[in-house]
């Protein structure tokens, strides 16, 4: 029978799986110790950069764990996967860093700028004395350079949208060899924040730039075979990179910032990243000691933390994270290229109606789900930005605590009516039905959608859960629009502008209904009007009262009907020193001014 | 067709004398008599969520006031299983009480539940999921999809097995010829991939349940030329044989040929190899299920039920009656393959021809 033998064929896979993830686990906590690594100490530059954390010593080795490879080291190419952008940012360094725990802009390779009375006038001096990891010198050109790769036409990147102003670039001038200008066409709020992106060597790109092959330079094949092409002005170097095996940094010993005893960061000798298969694998691999550092989900969490005093490491409450979880009904009015409209018109008049949307809104039982789904470890969500953003979270917003009594009022309202059976119906007599789509790949995500369900049974809806893949799913919600209701997350960035593409009509992530010409509808067009307000000024508070103010309208019509936050736990071995955890983002993300009380693991 | 009922009615007592033909007789008569009353055995609908109790161990009955009580909790923690008992305290179990409504054998409608709890405790005679939902009731309603899965599939190979096999066999020649070439062709189908290829193409088009049949379909579909080409065998060998020699000169018809002389002497085939097969399925609907293909939430099987122990949270925190339905996945099968064994015991070919 077929079925029987696929049935032994899985049992065959899970048995594999099983020993290949024991042979990884083995090959790890073998004492195989790295080698000393002797760093020449040559003098720090003459602007280097002083951290603010006491001094500690050198040494040591930090293990992390990566779900997925790298897919390219290439800068400009790096922003479109995750993992690629992670193991960028661990080589290169911006003029300017974010600093989470303070959250606020600092100097990086430039140690200060001035800003011109235009608000559009930016020049920055350049630290002096900083080296590539090759020993060659870090100048304005690297800069220069940088910016004419990403404003070229014959090299598409990612960065180009963020670095320009109404379609404008930058002005990029070199006044001296440690003097850049920049020049924005229009006063652009998150100009500090986004001219912080990774500065490229000049001297190792500016062949491939020319010959037109700069996107084909730093590719994952370079990096397997030659690591050391690939130089840093960041806290690491690459030594060695395997594919579906690991990744192995070194510290690079012309790192630019040094701490107040005046030696050069980071402590640690190395930083490796084993591959694992998925994130169970991941937080096993840290329960059982043989990584330092793992991002815990919320489920996981009791259990992790019974191993925490054997192992050595604990399980810190970081509190709400910043990704959000959401609901919402496509209100796409178009239709496809046969002519059959994305959303049957009666659903489409269902889903434009605000007041059907706030309905949904008030039956869902988001107590309920942070209590039964996330175990206590969550928030409920009422607007697009988590309260994990202290700068950006709008406290005010209007809610929707759950009470089926104000739903059924509202769809009464609506001109909703119940049959005898207790089904709901619309003016025309349709009964209220929608299909729910989902990933299938997110469990919480799934448990989200099956107390959805009972909640609108509570209202006489019926609700069909619908998971799909991943790709699939994106595409439908991107491209294809043919779908009813669909349930993901976001995870939000600091800056308000990182939210453009969700709130601006015109975003690709304006999942309702993206890419429209016009707004639809009044209230899309006001938020339009405040993203661009808020972009246009770099007094905070001014934005500030802007960003609040998409935050209330969003919350008011529930285009997006946000759910939960999950809280965010995070693990880490109790050797490190020199934490300095933020409130929001990862506790490791000052990894260059941490050190190790014992240099390896037990 | 005499002989067929004859043979099997033959069978049956002959089953019911061996004791592990009367024990595994039993057992399956009961799952599938739950599988018929599930409503009426459990508490709670399989989709009824309670939040508040989500990850609950087995509650424990106790005795008082001069009647069973459901056993009252107080939640410690969110993590470990934490509820502790509170000592003295429950809520009364109800016998034949109403509950939710439903509709018995999808006819009649009642509301009458063999037990319900009267207050405000939940009764989990074998825990609560990670909504909140009774593994019990989900269980005994898992036994339909589970149980019936079988049945259809072998339904539909065995039919075709039969149909293709003996007609191939009798005929011979060409027919035998492209009947053969064609049960080669299916047979080399990598089963996982159509699947996963069905599951891309029609994911959208049907609902999960409907899906989950179709596919089920499909397989048994292009699982029927092992049957078939046994059965080819058997025809081949009785198409010599003078009973079949002897109908043919009398000027019987192919077809009457097919069923009252070939029919019954295979038939015995058929049974055994029907029953052995059954476990293929349920086997193939948990593994279907491990892997995402087969029904989903908030419908429910056993290989989904079984699918949800998957997260290292169960294994680590000791929720072990999430491995249930995997318990009664393998007596389901363990009690098919021994009554396939016992049939094919008594029904030995052998003996059987030489008594005709």
């Amino acid at each position: 029978m077929i079925i029987m033998s696929m049935s032994v064929n899985i049992l065959r896979l899970w048995v594999l799986a099983a020993l290949l993830t024991m042979a990884t686990v083995l090959s790890a906590c073998g004492p195989g110790q790295p080698p000393e690594r002797a760093r020449p100490q040559g003098p720090p530059p003459a602007d280097a950069d002083v951290s603010r954390m006491p001094p500690g010593q050198q040494g040591g080795v930090f293990f992390g764990t990566l779900g997925g490879m790298p897919r390219t080291l290439n800068p400009l190419q790096a922003g479109e996967d995750a993992s690629s952008a992670m193991a960028l940012s661990r080589l290169l360094e911006g003029l300017t860093r974010f600093d989470s725990a303070r959250e606020e802009v600092v100097p990086g390779l430039a140690k200060s700028w001035d800003v011109g009375a235009d608000q559009k006038t930016f020049t920055f001096h350049l630290r002096r004395g900083v080296q590539w990891s090759d020993g060659h010198p870090f100048t304005a050109d690297d800069v220069v350079f940088t910016f004419q790769a990403i404003y070229d036409d014959r090299y598409p990147n990612r960065q180009k949208s963020e670095l320009s102003v109404n379609g404008k670039p930058f002005e990029v001038e070199k006044i001296d060899d440690y003097t850049v200008r920049f020049r924005t066409a229009d006063i652009y709020a998150p100009f500090l924040l986004y001219v912080g992106t990774s500065i490229m060597p000049r001297h190792k790109l500016i062949q491939a730039f020319d010959d037109g092959s700069l996107m084909r330079a730093w590719s994952v094949r370079d990096a397997q075979f030659t690591p050391e092409k690939i130089v840093s002005t960041g806290p690491l170097i690459l030594e060695r990179f395997r594919p579906a095996e690991r990744i192995v940094y070194a510290a690079n010993p012309h790192y630019y910032r040094i701490d107040s005893a005046g030696q050069r960061l980071p402590y640690i000798d190395r930083f490796i990243e084993r591959i694992v298969n998925g994130q169970q694998a991941s937080t096993l691999a840290f329960a059982y000691g043989q990584s330092d550092y793992e991002n815990v989900e919320v489920r996981n969490v009791g259990w992790v933390k019974r191993n925490a005093e054997r192992h050595g490491f604990t399980v810190y409450d970081r509190g709400p994270s910043q990704s959000t979880n959401f609901i919402w009904f496509n209100q796409n009015p178009g239709s496809n290229a046969r002519g059959e409209p994305y959303v049957e018109p009666y659903k489409l008049a269902w889903f434009k109606d605000s007041r059907f949307r706030q309905a949904i809104s008030y039956g869902i039982d988001r107590e309920g789900i942070v209590q039964g789904v996330l175990l206590g470890r969550g928030l409920p969500l009422w607007g697009p930005v988590s309260p994990a953003n202290r700068s950006w979270y709008n406290p005010d917003v209007q809610r929707y605590p759950f009470d089926p009594q104000r739903a059924r009022a509202l769809l009464r309202e609506a001109g909703f009516t119940w049959d005898a059976a207790g089904k709901l119906h619309d003016r025309d007599g349709h009964a209220v039905a929608f299909s729910l789509s989902t990933n299938e790949d997110n469990e919480v995500r799934q448990a989200i959608g099956l107390v959805f369900i009972e909640n609108m049974k509570q209202l006489g809806i019926d609700v069909r859960l619908q998971p799909l893949d991943f790709n699939t799913f994106v595409g439908k919600v991107m491209s294809s629009f043919d779908y009813e209701a669909g349930l993901l997350g976001l995870t939000g960035s600091w800056d308000p502008q990182g939210g453009w593409s969700v709130y601006h009509s015109a975003g690709r992530l304006h999942m309702w209904s993206p890419g429209q010409k016009t707004p639809q509808t009044p209230w899309e067009a006001r938020i339009d009007e405040l993203m661009q307000l808020q972009l246009r000024t770099l007094d905070v508070e001014a934005r500030r009262r802007y960003v609040f103010e998409v935050q209330d309208i969003l919350a008011r019509e529930q285009p997006l009907i946000y759910t939960v936050t999950v809280n965010s736990y995070e693990g880490l071995q109790n050797r490190w020193r020199n934490l300095d955890p933020p409130q929001m983002g990862t506790l490791v993300w000052n990894y260059d001014e941490m050190w190790a009380e014992t240099l390896l693991l037990r | 067709m005499i002989r067929v009922s004859v043979m099997t009615s033959s069978m049956f007592k002959e089953l019911l004398r061996r004791p592990a033909g009367l024990t595994v007789f039993i057992v399956l008569v009961l799952f599938y008599l739950v599988a018929i009353f599930a409503d009426f055995l459990s508490p709670y609908s399989v989709t009824d969520q309670d939040l508040q109790h989500t990850f609950h161990p087995p509650t424990a009955l106790l005795w008082k006031d001069g009647g069973l009580h459901v056993q009252r909790y107080e939640m410690q923690s969110r993590d470990l299983s934490g509820y502790t008992p509170v000592v003295g305290e429950g809520s009364p179990l109800r016998f034949f009480a109403p509950g939710y409504e439903y509709h018995l054998l999808g006819l009649v409608p009642m509301s009458h539940h063999l037990i319900t709890v009267d207050g405000p405790d939940r009764l989990y005679l074998l825990g609560s999921d990670q909504v909140g939902r009774d593994i019990y009731s989900r269980l005994l309603h898992g036994t339909r999809i589970s149980l019936s899965i079988g049945l259809i599939g072998i339904a539909v190979s065995m039919c075709i097995g039969f149909i293709v096999g003996g007609l191939a066999g009798y005929f011979g020649g060409a027919f035998d010829n492209i009947a053969m070439r064609l049960t080669e062709f299916l047979m080399a189908i990598p089963g996982l991939y159509l699947l996963l290829a069905l599951r891309g193409a029609f994911a959208e088009s049907f609902t999960p349940t409907q899906m989950f049949f179709l596919i089920v379909f499909i397989l048994s579909f292009i699982g029927w030329s092992g049957t078939a080409r046994i059965i080819r065998g058997m025809t081949l060998s009785l198409r010599n044989r003078q009973f079949v020699m002897a109908a043919e000169v009398m000027g019987q018809s192919s077809w009457k040929i097919l069923w009252k002389h070939v029919l019954p002497n295979v038939f015995s085939y058929l049974i055994v190899a029907a029953t052995i097969s059954i476990p293929g399925y349920i086997l193939g609907e948990a593994a279907l299920s491990f892997l995402g293909l087969g029904i989903q939430d908030p419908s429910v099987s056993w290989g989904l039920m079984l699918s949800q122990a998957q997260n290292p949270q169960v294994f680590m925190e000791g929720y072990w009656w999430f491995l249930v339905p995997g318990l009664a996945i393998f007596v389901t099968v363990i009690s098919f393959n021994v009554l396939g064994d016992v049939l094919r015991d008594i029904i030995d070919p052998k003996q059987k021809f030489l008594r005709s």
